[in-house]
């Protein structure tokens, strides 16, 4: 009750963030009727599902400072169990998703507890590595599909059980939900006694040691809490894209975009993750589509990206947030 | 049975023997001086205590439990709190989170660690200053909220290393006056390195001396000070056969 309290309560937040957050949930309310086109919801169903991969990665990656780059295991994950649980044993999305939401914590456990004896970027490069070995794996599993992925059966009929719909609204509202059940969590996490410890982390290490804290251990509750968050976006994607394979949903491609959406945005504060991904999805698909058509330009949206990490971490490691913040305790 | 026992601390650096054979014991309510020439390996005894670093040999004996080699955050949970010499500046959290930091580690609950911050925060005349942030306090301010941090833990046994260093002549003074207070009133053991003579022999109930990583003497402040061995330390052999 306490904590429900805690995640509601935005009183903290200085006036302008209220209003702001405010008039943005009324946007994100009422955005289906505004006759926008179908692109257009594509784009906003990726930049609340980014939004949402971001507060994820947020917890360790932001609060926690352990720069992490292999995010994209826990999207697959949770994608692979909703979409293989479905075609195998007709297993429903809402029993599905809470069972890939248990696969990626136990996996992020076993994963996190030999990751996290290393530090800076030694753990960077590690998180990357198991990403990909596991990318590798689901790509040469025939059992799974393999290369080749899984096509999700479609239903006739819209079917809520497992969250079959044939317009876009309903899974814009359903990301929707998602992502304020994500970010109430996080309103709670970032002045719980873990979202304490973890600032201090990151502020101190050693500092962090001599005042109680298993920094170890708490890094490894805060890496499944994120691989809690993904492995949900994971779920989404398998019903919204109803197709997966280890490229869409594992890629290290994956995993980069979603720590600079948090850092763009500002790694280790509540509305970071939002506004980079506001930032980043729509220049994502733009560069996507524009790619498309000059096909000797494949490549530069990655070009752009690493200027981007570049750019960040060089000159406001806190990103657009941060710089914001500065402003502010300047002026006041 | 001793509150604290050292007993035959050996730490290695490759060749450099930093901790040799270094064994005292300290009773609970004691204030205890550590001093030293630079180097002489008080610090890393700090470390060997804390668990920064795990002594070659020897045993680090806290209320009767073996404490040896336990990692940092397990002997702040048994009750040590230390302080560091050089304070990292961070930029992330104001003075009031820095401190309820430390007062999570007895409680779960954001609330009590909120008054609890606030009451340390008042002890040691912090208040004023909760909302700024450690990069925007002079450095006599950031120590003591280290302090602040670390009391917030609500340690019986607080190693300091070197709180005063820096601080102006007042400073020192309200700082001597503190740690009195906190010795009597919330019945904290203490020890202290500290370089300044004056307030180590003024606020120490015994002095332990390190050189070369041996210790040399211990004893009362007004004993310490007419010692040969320290002041040869201190002051070299010519000074010490001179006079």
């Amino acid at each position: 009750m306490e904590k429900l309290k805690d995640a509601l309560d935005f009183r903290d937040f200085s006036r302008a963030e209220q209003v702001g957050f405010t008039i943005f949930s009324i946007f994100l309310l009422l955005f289906p009727w505004l006759g926008a086109g179908s692109f257009v919801k594509a784009v906003m169903i990726q930049f609340l599902l980014f939004s949402l991969f971001g507060m994820g990665w947020n917890t360790v990656g932001g609060y926690g400072g352990q720069v992490e780059l292999g995010k994209a295991q826990y999207v697959g994950i949770g994608a692979y169990t909703v979409a293989l649980t479905m075609v195998w044993w007709k297993i429903p999305f809402w029993v599905s998703m809470p069972m890939g939401i248990l696969l990626a914590v136990g996996y992020s456990f076993m994963i996190g507890y030999p990751l996290f004896r290393l530090k800076g970027h030694y753990f960077a490069i590690a998180t990357i590595a198991t990403s990909l070995v596991l990318q590798d794996i689901f790509a040469n599993w025939k059992l799974v599909g393999a290369a080749k992925g899984i096509e999700l059966p479609i239903h006739d009929h819209p079917d809520f059980l497992y969250m079959q719909f044939k317009s876009d609204t309903y899974y814009y509202y359903f990301i929707m939900v998602l992502f304020y059940v994500a970010i109430f969590y996080m309103n709670w996490f970032r002045r719980s006694k873990l979202g304490y410890q973890l600032r201090m982390i990151k502020d101190d290490e050693d500092a962090a040691e001599s005042l109680g804290i298993d920094t170890r251990w708490c890094k490894i509750k805060a890496y499944s809490i994120a691989s809690a968050f993904v492995a949900v976006g994971g779920g989404f994607m398998a019903v919204y894209n109803l197709y997966i394979d280890p490229v869409s949903v594992m890629d290290l491609d994956l995993s980069i975009k979603i720590a600079l959406m948090a850092m763009l945005g500002g790694a280790g504060s509540l509305w970071g993750p939002t506004i980079g991904a506001a930032f980043l999805v729509p220049l994502d698909r733009f560069l996507g589509s524009w790619l498309g058509g000059h096909g000797g330009l494949i490549g530069l949206d990655f070009m752009i990206y690493a200027m981007l990490i570049m750019v960040v971490s060089a000159y406001q490691p806190r990103g657009i947030w941060g710089i914001i913040e500065q402003f502010r305790r300047k002026g006041s | 049975m001793a509150f604290l026992e050292i007993s035959n601390i050996v730490k290695n650096f490759g060749g450099l023997v930093a901790n040799n054979n270094v064994s005292f014991q300290i009773e609970q309510g004691e204030i205890i001086g550590l001093i030293g020439p630079n180097g002489a390996g008080k610090t890393t005894l700090f470390n060997c205590i804390v668990g920064y670093y795990k002594p070659d040999s020897g045993k680090v004996i806290f209320k009767e439990k073996d404490i040896t080699g336990l990692r940092p955050f397990d002997t702040n949970r048994a009750g040590i709190g230390r302080t560091f010499q050089v304070m990292t500046v961070t930029t992330g959290m104001s003075v009031i989170e820095n401190v309820m930091v430390g007062a999570f580690c007895r409680t779960d609950d954001r609330h009590t660690a909120q008054s609890e911050a606030s009451e340390v925060l008042n002890f040691l005349g912090l208040e004023s200053v909760k909302e700024y942030h450690l990069n925007e306090l002079p450095i006599a301010m950031q120590r003591k909220v280290g302090l602040a941090r670390t009391l917030a833990t609500k340690p019986e046994l607080l190693m300091l290393d070197e709180v005063a260093s820096g601080l102006n002549r007042t400073e020192t003074d309200e700082l001597v006056l503190l740690l009195r207070r906190l010795n009597a009133e919330k019945g904290v053991t203490l020890i202290l390195i500290e370089h300044i003579m004056e307030m180590v022999m003024s606020v120490s109930h015994r002095v332990i001396v390190l050189d070369y990583g041996e210790k040399i003497a211990e004893g009362l402040p007004g004993e310490i000070v007419k010692n040969e061995d320290v002041i040869k330390a201190y002051l070299g052999e010519k000074y010490a056969k001179s006079h």
